[in-house]
């Protein structure tokens, strides 16, 4: 899946599935279970408040 | 205009204020800096358009098609064109002062900077629900108890 089909899947912009990759940007709550959601994850499996990256 | 063509929202705004600030120096100035400053506001313009369309962050935040970061990077950058501009208004008006001159503009430039801000603050801030009592949230914690509930008992 490419990162335009995701951020249309999601909601929000190329350049924002970028930065919350990249680790420049930690995504809201609502946004966060939303990724959780649609990776079928627990949010606390994608998100470590002491990972610089996501870990999708 | 901004649901139906929203690329077109900044630049015909840019258009339309260059052209009254155009029509001022016509009828206060001369028609020579009239023309020069629509010729600018029409490149301006043109330059706001490409920006617009382009697939970035400034596009999106110019389209008013925003997600959740992008409308922090706003607020950031709103922030740092305050910042700047109420320094610049200070500077300003010291160099008038100093030179004797008139400082009024630059006085209520600051001054609306400045209560504007405070009103944000006061609209925006977080407030206690007044519901809770005096205590708040650990009021309303403790709102199931009786006031004798929470009275200190002393043996004697």
């Amino acid at each position: 899946m490419s990162q335009v089909d995701l951020a249309a899947e999601l909601g929000v912009s190329r350049q924002t599935i970028i930065a919350i990759e990249s680790g420049k940007y930690s995504p809201s709550l609502p946004l966060a279970f939303r990724i959780a959601r649609f990776f079928d994850l627990p949010v606390e499996k994608l998100f470590d408040p002491d990972d610089e990256e996501i870990d999708v | 205009m901004n649901k139906r063509h929203p690329r077109f929202l900044a630049p015909f705004a840019t258009l339309v204020a260059g052209t009254i600030v155009a029509g001022a120096v016509a009828i206060g100035h001369t028609w020579a800096g009239a023309i020069a400053t629509e010729v600018v506001t029409v490149i301006e313009s043109g330059i706001y358009y490409l920006v617009t369309g382009s697939d970035s962050d400034i596009g999106a935040i110019y389209r008013q098609r925003t997600d959740e970061r992008q409308r922090e990077v706003r607020l950031k950058a709103v922030k740092l064109a305050f910042t700047v501009m109420m320094i610049s208004t200070f500077v300003i008006a010291v160099i008038m002062v100093a030179l004797g001159d008139q400082y009024w503009q630059e006085s209520v430039l600051w001054c609306a900077g400045g209560l504007t801000f405070l009103f944000g603050l006061a609209r925006y801030g977080a407030h206690e629900p007044r519901d809770l009592g005096t205590g708040g949230i650990m009021g309303a914690d403790r709102s199931w108890e009786t006031p004798r509930d929470s009275e200190t008992h002393v043996e004697r």
